[in-house]
């Protein structure tokens, strides 16, 4: 009932909209509370009529006959293919874009040829130009995404360590077409047709693995290559950074396409012309979540003059209330009902830039087409500037401003190192540092917006393990200055000495949600280089504060990579003691991966760290 | 055994219920000045002045309520005197009426400010169904009303003449309204809310003098009457409304008294005794000691005089029990839909007193809470009520709430919070 | 000897069956959905508590505060079944509150009825033999039997202990 966000400036537009009398989303928890164990246990279904059913000791079994086992790995399984599919959206229009960028028809231009050549190279494609092969590689992309599931996927082939793929083919985990791949396990997923728990959950895994290469990998892959590879940069966040005296546009979902476009636009003088005859200094595209993340890591190239990070998915509804956003332009998931009510208060004008999104209230929508971009963006620009005029006097902005390292990536860390990952893996031998965590994924009102997430990190560096931070937990710790090299001071004596010396935070960003395939990519490479299987790494991955479905896809796949998986908030599985059994303790057996769930951050920390030694030991280091 | 009662309200029929149920065999005599055949609220005296209920809708007990007991009543009736060595309660009718145990639940009569024509026409005190009766059917002739007097009776009844559709102006000599119940918020609020319907507020003025009608018509050349208010304005005003506090009837110990020490009130001890044998107080008369104050007070609440009246009749009946935990400030009120309740003490007083509280005007919505050494002393909630009975009861039991200090504002606090504490 | 609801709040899951059924009872119909769409308040409810849910509904105390406040008689103590209510009681509710205040478990609400803001409590489930949040309860957090002091501590201190 006292729940309160990590961050002041957070806090302090919460008590604003208090005052308002407006109801946000910390309200809005308090009054769902007490929440209903069967949720959260996830023993209730509600496929067919007969239900509502749900699993008590009164009543151990559905209408059906269906055991909470089933009903438990059902819903998840149901959970995950949600996040896959979001994750097949985003690569499908990154797909599109890159073809027909190729094709001249948008306004960007090939971001990374070297990438696109080797990638090609790998993939088998051949071609004499950058076009060709561009639009080659799309179409690849694009059957890969759509072929059907008993077809294996090639990326998976390619990109996966060789060990991996025993282990998975084994286990008939080797998945087909991701479109295919989710047919079947929503298909799965009815009433009374797969009711074993345990193909369920194998089920699962293979989602994952699609999702994992295709959805992560193939996405960074693609934007990379189309808006460039992420290159180390310094940052700037929270809501101090926002000028009263521009228009401001927030970009705000998870695909950096139309925000790119918007972006460059905003930068002409016909923009900047229209800008100043309303008034404004200036026009700004500041981030939000994801999008802004994307942006961030490419302030160097296809992003050059963004504006700051404002925050993650918690802060959407206190960005819009300090009064001086002009225009949200939202794209694929992670725009909140509630937002709508906030920006009804004000003048801020919400608008879907994805064909896919449609709010209730939100009449506009300027569904992002890659032959239309140019155009869309200075529409776009146009209506910001035409809410701008609307801008009321109520503006409250808070003075936080933080400042940080953003870009990481196996690019951009082997050019840091001098085009080797010797030196990193050096230390980690040494014992400089002991291993690396990704914390990664959303953040979540159960433990008071980025409270755990942040606590975890600061744990982890204390330990001298290096922290990866991707999506929202990155704008968590970018808020709190921990992505700032002098952030080194907080880290142990081992992995300080390391920051200094290479001037790098304790807490590296690499990127935006999506970006955990840059993680896997990380992971991967460093496997390679001390030629063990990923299981055997001292690495981990964590998401403290998970919250939506997209997170669920990207941890069935750590655990499915082989990584230890920390989860702060309890999935819906507990009323399943086998689902449960399997997830934490018997994959392992079959993937090396497992699923750890804590919610003490201390406790959650020692048994990472617990598990970062064990595997240290069994490397010999 | 022979109980006397005098005063059949709150604390006399609460009196009537225990001792009938400790003692079914003893007479039970019930004294009243008012006709009153069935106990009536006088809390509701305001609704009844407003037409919205009518008197059966008064009654807080049943028809039989006397008969069901097996209670004589002497009503329409006065006590004039008691005579404590004889032990007889002498009536103004002149019988006498012999007692074992008596107890005195007199109430509080309205407190009549002195002020030049009080006693003209059209001038109502409000504390009895007869004066309720004589107001309402005043309103029916008269187009504008003055309320003298802005604490709970003055607010409630200004809102219940403005409700019958006649103007209405409140005149309070104090800075505020409800000085006691609000705090300056609050009561800036009230106020504001009276005027945003069309009640004039005057405060930190008195009057001056009650002008009756010829006097009027001499004075101004126009028909009518009115106030004169100490700032030397005029109101007209048809009928006037004296809601300037009350006081504890003590009058018929004012002639004779057997030996009943009197401060404000009667003074009473934990169990209702007053300082003569067998005679007990209970009620708006009684004097007793506050929890929160440790101090001796009034306390002319409904609540208290109910409960009162149930601690005199079982120590009368001969199963003593205390008195405990009572707070005389407790308040529960709803005007203009905007409900209120206020407990206890509701400023700061003393230096180490800390104030949580949530003001929210969008929303209609203050809750403020008095701490003191990690203990609430008091509550003023307005607009969300929720929670007021829980952190109540903290207030009367004193507990420490350090431990849940962050969740007392909070509407949602439940006492499982409490008692997990 | 009387009964009462008894609540063993180590239990509850917190999945509101008690709230919506409750709400049922007190409609004609007694149909859920209907009661959900008219908003017909619950008279149990469940909160959370640092949380943990927790149960909790009117104890039909033996010395009722809020029959002590209630200055339209309105809340009685019915003499046989030992019930608190407020309704169909001979004296209407007249929404002073007062009860509200009084009421040292906090579990006296308003609500509108009628066009009129009035108070409402748990009444005990009147004529129905188990009432309908014990009934509902799939848990057994919620059962109906007699009081004796030992219940009594025992529901106490198990309410205390588990709000872990
Ligand atoms: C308009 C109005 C609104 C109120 N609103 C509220 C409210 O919202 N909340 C609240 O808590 N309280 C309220 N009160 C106060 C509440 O009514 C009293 O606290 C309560 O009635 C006290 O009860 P009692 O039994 O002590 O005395 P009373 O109700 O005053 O009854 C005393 C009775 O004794 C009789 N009597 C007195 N002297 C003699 C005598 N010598 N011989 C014979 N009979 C005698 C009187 O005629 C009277 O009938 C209100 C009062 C009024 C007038
Ligand atoms: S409503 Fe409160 S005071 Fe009244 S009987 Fe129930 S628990 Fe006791
Ligand atoms: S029905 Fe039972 S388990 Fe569910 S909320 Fe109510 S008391 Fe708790």
């Amino acid at each position: 009932m006292t729940r309160r966000s990590a961050h002041a400036s957070t806090n302090q537009m919460l008590e604003r909209t208090r005052d308002m009398g407006l109801k946000t989303i910390f309200d809005r928890y308090d009054a769902q509370q007490p929440q209903c164990g069967f949720g959260m246990q996830g023993v209730c279904c509600q496929l067919c009529s007969h239900g509502p059913c749900r699993i008590t000791p009164k009543s151990p079994r559905a209408i059906c006959g269906a055991t909470a086992d089933t009903i438990v790995a059902r819903n998840f399984l149901k959970l995950e293919v949600h996040g896959a599919a979001a994750y097949s959206h985003h690569l499908e229009e990154v797909a599109k874009t890159l073809k027909a960028t190729a094709e001249g028809k948008t306004p960007f231009t090939i971001g990374d040829e070297g990438k696109l050549k080797e990638v090609c190279k790998a993939v088998g494609i051949k071609g004499n130009s950058t076009k060709e092969l561009a639009i080659a590689l799309s179409d690849v992309i694009l059957n890969e995404l759509r072929k059907g599931s008993d077809d294996p996927l090639a990326l998976v082939k390619i990109f996966a360590p060789k060990t991996r793929l025993e282990a998975w083919e084994k286990l008939g985990l080797i998945p087909g077409g991701v479109h295919s791949e989710i047919r079947d396990a929503l298909t799965k997923t009815m009433s009374n047709i797969t009711t074993d728990p345990v193909d369920l959950l194998l089920t699962t895994l293979r989602l994952a693995i699609a999702t994992g290469y295709m959805g992560l990998v193939g996405t960074i892959t693609l934007q990379d290559i189309l808006l460039g590879t992420p290159q180390i940069s310094e940052a700037n966040a929270d809501l101090g950074e926002i000028d009263p005296k521009k228009v401001n546009i927030l970009a705000h979902g998870h695909v950096p396409l139309m925000a790119t476009a918007v972006l460059q636009a905003a930068q002409t003088p016909e923009m900047i012309k229209l800008a100043k005859a309303a008034g404004a200094e200036g026009i700004d595209v500041l981030g939000s979540m994801c999008t802004g993340q994307e942006l961030l890591q490419r302030s160097g190239h296809s992003a050059k003059g963004m504006g700051a990070q404002m925050g993650n998915w918690l802060a959407q509804e206190y960005i819009v209330a300090t009064g001086a956003i002009d225009l949200v332009m939202m794209d694929m998931n992670c725009s909140i009902p509630g937002l709508k009510e906030v920006a009804d208060r004000f003048h801020t004008e919400l608008v879907s830039v994805d064909s896919i999104l449609r709010m209730a209230g939100v009449d506009k929508n300027v569904d992002y087409a890659p032959e239309k971009a140019a155009e869309q963006a200075k529409e776009l620009i146009t209506m910001a500037i035409e809410t701008y005029k609307k801008r009321g006097n109520d503006i409250v902005i808070p003075k936080n401003k933080a400042k940080g390292v953003v870009g990481f990536g196996v690019e951009s860390i082997l050019g840091a190192l001098g085009g080797s990952l010797d030196p990193l893996l050096d230390v980690i031998k040494k014992g400089l540092i002991k291993g690396a965590v990704a914390v990664v994924g959303c953040t979540n009102n159960r433990n008071g917006h980025d409270s755990a997430g942040l606590q975890l990190m600061e744990e982890l560096i204390k330990k001298d393990i290096l922290v990866i931070s991707a999506g929202c937990m990155s704008s968590a710790a970018q808020i709190e200055g921990m992505q700032d090299p002098v952030s080194a001071a907080k880290a142990g004596p081992g992995l300080r000495a390391v920051c200094e010396k290479l001037s790098i935070p304790p807490v590296l960003s690499f990127g935006s949600c999506v970006d955990i395939g840059r993680i896997g990519v990380l992971v991967t490479a460093l496997a390679d280089a001390l030629n063990v299987d990923p299981s055997q790494l001292p690495v981990a991955a964590s998401a403290p504060e998970y919250l939506e479905q997209k997170a669920v896809a990207d941890g069935v796949f750590a655990v499915a990579f082989g990584l230890l998986t920390h989860l702060g908030p309890v999935p819906p599985v507990t009323g399943s003691p086998l689902v449960t059994q399997i997830l934490t303790q018997d994959v392992e057996g079959l993937t090396g991966g497992k699923v750890l769930v804590e919610l003490d951050m201390v406790k959650a920390a020692d048994a990472i760290e617990a598990h970062i030694m064990t595997k240290r030991q069994g490397l010999g280091i | 055994m022979k109980y006397v009662i005098i005063g059949s309200s709150a604390a006399g029929s609460s009196a009537v219920e225990t001792l009938r149920k400790l003692d079914k065999e003893s007479t039970i005599t019930v004294i009243s000045e008012e006709a009153n055949l069935r106990p009536y609220s006088r809390c509701l005296l305001s609704d009844y002045i407003a037409g919205e209920i009518e008197e059966d809708g008064l009654a807080f007990k049943s028809a039989d309520f006397f008969e069901k007991h097996n209670v004589e009543t002497i009503f329409s009736v006065r006590a004039v005197r008691i005579d404590g060595e004889a032990k007889e309660v002498h009536l103004s009718n002149n019988e006498k009426v012999p007692y074992d145990k008596l107890l005195l639940a007199t109430g509080s009569v309205n407190f009549v400010p002195p002020i030049k024509g009080v006693d003209s026409k059209g001038v109502f005190g409000l504390r009895s169904l007869e004066e309720a009766r004589q107001i309402r059917n005043y309103t029916q002739k008269v187009r504008r009303a003055l309320v003298l007097g802005g604490g709970l009776v003055g607010c409630e009844t200004a809102y219940a003449l403005y409700r019958t559709g006649i103007e209405v102006t409140v005149v309070e000599m104090a800075s505020r309204l409800l000085p006691v119940q609000m705090d300056e918020r609050a009561s800036e609020i009230l106020k504001s809310d009276m005027e945003c319907e069309g009640i004039r507020v005057i405060t930190g003025i008195g009057v001056q003098e009650i002008i009756p009608t010829g006097f009027w018509a001499r004075l101004f050349g126009k028909p009518g009457k009115g106030v004169q208010l100490t700032n030397g304005e005029r109101l007209k005003a048809d009928m006037i409304v004296l809601a300037a506090g009350t006081r504890p009837a003590v009058g018929l110990l004012q002639e004779h008294n057997p030996g009943i020490q009197i401060n404000h009130g009667i003074l009473v001890n934990k169990k209702m005794e007053t300082t003569y044998p067998d005679i007990y107080a209970a009620g708006d008369v009684a004097e007793s000691i506050d929890t929160l104050t440790g101090k001796r007070s009034l306390s002319p609440i409904w609540p208290n005089a109910i409960i009162q009246g149930k601690v005199a009749a079982s120590c009368m009946a001969g199963r003593p029990v205390d008195l405990a935990q009572q707070i005389a400030m407790q308040n529960a009120c709803e005007f203009r839909e905007v409900p209120t309740i206020s407990i206890g003490q509701v400023e700061a007083t003393e230096k180490e007193d800390q104030v949580l509280e949530t003001y929210r005007p969008q929303e209609r919505i203050y809750r403020k809470i008095v701490l003191r050494h990690g203990k609430v002393r008091g509550l003023l909630f307005m607009g969300d009520i929720r929670g007021a009975g829980l952190i109540g009861s903290l207030i009367r039991t004193q507990r420490d709430v350090t431990s849940i200090k962050e969740l007392l504002l909070h509407p949602e606090i439940s006492w499982a919070h409490v008692a997990d504490q | 000897m009387r009964k009462e609801v008894m609540i063993d709040a180590s239990k509850c899951n917190g999945c509101l069956s008690c709230t919506v059924a409750c709400s049922a009872a007190h409609i004609p119909s007694g149909d859920p959905l209907e009661a959900l769409l008219t908003g017909e308040p619950s008279r149990i409810a469940v909160y959370s508590v640092h949380g943990k849910a927790v149960p909790i509904t009117c104890r039909h105390c033996d010395e009722p505060a809020c029959v002590n406040a209630c200055m339209a008689g309105a809340m009685q103590k019915n003499a046989e079944s030992g019930r608190v209510k407020n309704e169909n009681t001979g004296h209407d509710c007249i929404g002073c509150w007062m009860c509200v205040m009084a009421c040292p478990y906090g579990v006296i609400n308003q609500r509108e009825k009628e066009g009129r803001s009035v108070a409402v409590k748990c009444d005990g489930c009147v004529g129905r033999s188990v009432p309908a949040c014990v009934e509902s309860c799939p848990n057994g957090a919620l059962t109906y039997g007699p009081v004796n002091e030992y219940a009594e501590t025992k529901q106490r201190q198990a309410a205390a202990s588990q709000v872990a």
